[in-house]
């Protein structure tokens, strides 16, 4: 089920590509109802499309029939986060957002997978926390970059998904008492997301005992804009492989910096061997 | 196979279309970036040239070397010391403005139109400042000299 709705995901989003002509930086839909393409509980739609509505990020939004879908459109905007980051040099890569809907699906596999908290490391406006909060799944959200916590912070009225101003690298895992945890890594592995990853690997194999029960999540890329890894797995098979780590499944999703692309972002999800 | 006739020719042209690009460069105060990175592509394209040249300098004929050495002379001493330093300062002050503007703008409700046009501002920024990254790259490629 989870996998056909990412498949419906990614087909709603290439029909949107095609129709779509505004011109706003980012953009993305949340389907409006529950539908035979995306039986998704109505409560957990509203709580999606109030995260965008009280996100500083969308400045306008509009209903449109995409395919036969009815979804709201919302237009967005980042460019003052990559200013601040730039400017602070407090991020290794720059903020660029998952879809809502991609990191809705992402939690419901993370949930289907057996993990019981989820933790969004390096997590923007904290979109995917935020989403396995929606779950009943208890999450926490990382993230180095002052302004963009303070955005958080507006959205944990929605539902607290606790947002941390920390560099995730040095932040203290055994504080937050974790059983099963999955750890979903922001950035792809070319943009400074290996050594994000790297940092937080080696937090956690110092507690061996959780180690063995956490579940990791890596953003890909096909793009051959970027060297491939010799070990594949979407750039990130070297770090899979040293790391003691198995694939276990692949999910590709739409997100901002795949949306004038073919290809998906494929995330990758890994336990260890 | 091409005669050595023929590669002089081809190194004469393509030196003299860099002479242009210095000329140009000379007879602007704002060279756009379009126009950067064709200078640097064509400095880059002369240069590889003449390194290929040098390494069967002995087969070569003594008027083409005469003017490989022109050429060196040339990119030294008008492109490293006069143009490329000036487009360095103009890049790194169009990145300083563009910043300054765009963080000035950063507070208070801002419209659908004014969001979009700043956008292209932020668009701007960005592309100079790859284009700086750029020619960073070919300042540390001097340094290695």
């Amino acid at each position: 089920m989870i996998e056909e709705l990412g498949k419906n995901l990614v087909e709603l989003k290439k029909e949107f590509v095609r129709v779509y002509d505004g011109k706003s930086q980012i953009q993305e839909v949340i389907p409006k109802s529950k539908s035979q393409l995306f039986p998704i509980d109505e409560s957990h739609l509203e709580l999606l499309h109030q995260f965008a509505t009280k996100n500083p990020i969308y400045y306008n939004f509009f209903e449109k029939q995409i395919g036969s879908v009815d979804c709201i459109v919302y237009e967005g905007d980042i460019n003052k986060y990559w200013l601040n980051s730039i400017q602070h040099g407090s991020s290794k890569a720059p903020f660029s957002p998952t879809w809502i809907m991609s990191g809705y699906v992402g939690a419901l596999l993370a949930k289907e997978l057996g993990y019981s908290e989820v933790i969004d490391i390096g997590s923007g406006d904290g979109r995917i926390a935020f989403c396995a909060k929606i779950l009943e799944i208890e999450s926490y959200s990382i993230e180095i970059d002052d302004m963009l916590v303070e955005l958080q912070n507006i959205l944990t009225g929605i539902l607290d998904f606790h947002p941390c101003c920390s560099d995730a690298i040095a932040f203290d895992y055994s504080s937050l008492n974790l059983t099963r945890p999955i750890f979903f890594i922001g950035g792809l592995a070319q943009m400074g997301g290996i050594s994000l990853a790297s940092g937080v690997l080696k937090s956690i194999q110092s507690m061996s005992h959780l180690m063995k029960k956490t579940g990791w999540v890596f953003a890909g890329t096909l793009s051959q804009k970027y060297t491939p890894d010799p070990k594949n797995e979407a750039g990130w098979g070297t770090l899979i492989e040293d790391n003691n780590l198995k694939s276990i499944q692949s999910i590709s999703l739409p997100t901002a910096w795949t949306f004038h692309e073919t290809d998906e972002t494929p995330y990758i999800f890994a336990e260890p061997n | 196979m091409t005669s050595a006739e023929d590669i002089s020719r081809m190194f004469d042209s393509e030196s003299k279309k860099l002479e242009s690009f210095f000329d140009a460069a000379d007879s602007k105060t704002d060279m756009n970036i379009h126009e950067i990175i064709e200078a640097y592509y064509q400095i880059m394209n002369v240069s590889s040239m003449i390194t290929m040249l040098k390494q069967q300098a002995e087969s070569e004929p003594e008027e083409l070397m005469e003017k490989i050495q022109e050429t060196e002379k040339l990119i030294s001493q008008r492109f490293d010391t006069v143009i490329h330093p000036r487009i360095m300062e103009k890049l790194s002050f169009s990145i300083q403005k563009l910043t300054k503007n765009l963080q000035s703008e950063n507070s208070g409700e801002k419209s659908k139109e004014q969001i979009e046009l700043d956008a292209k501002l932020f668009d701007e920024l960005r592309q100079t400042m790859s284009t700086k990254e750029f020619v960073e790259q070919y300042e540390n490629g001097l340094s290695h000299d």
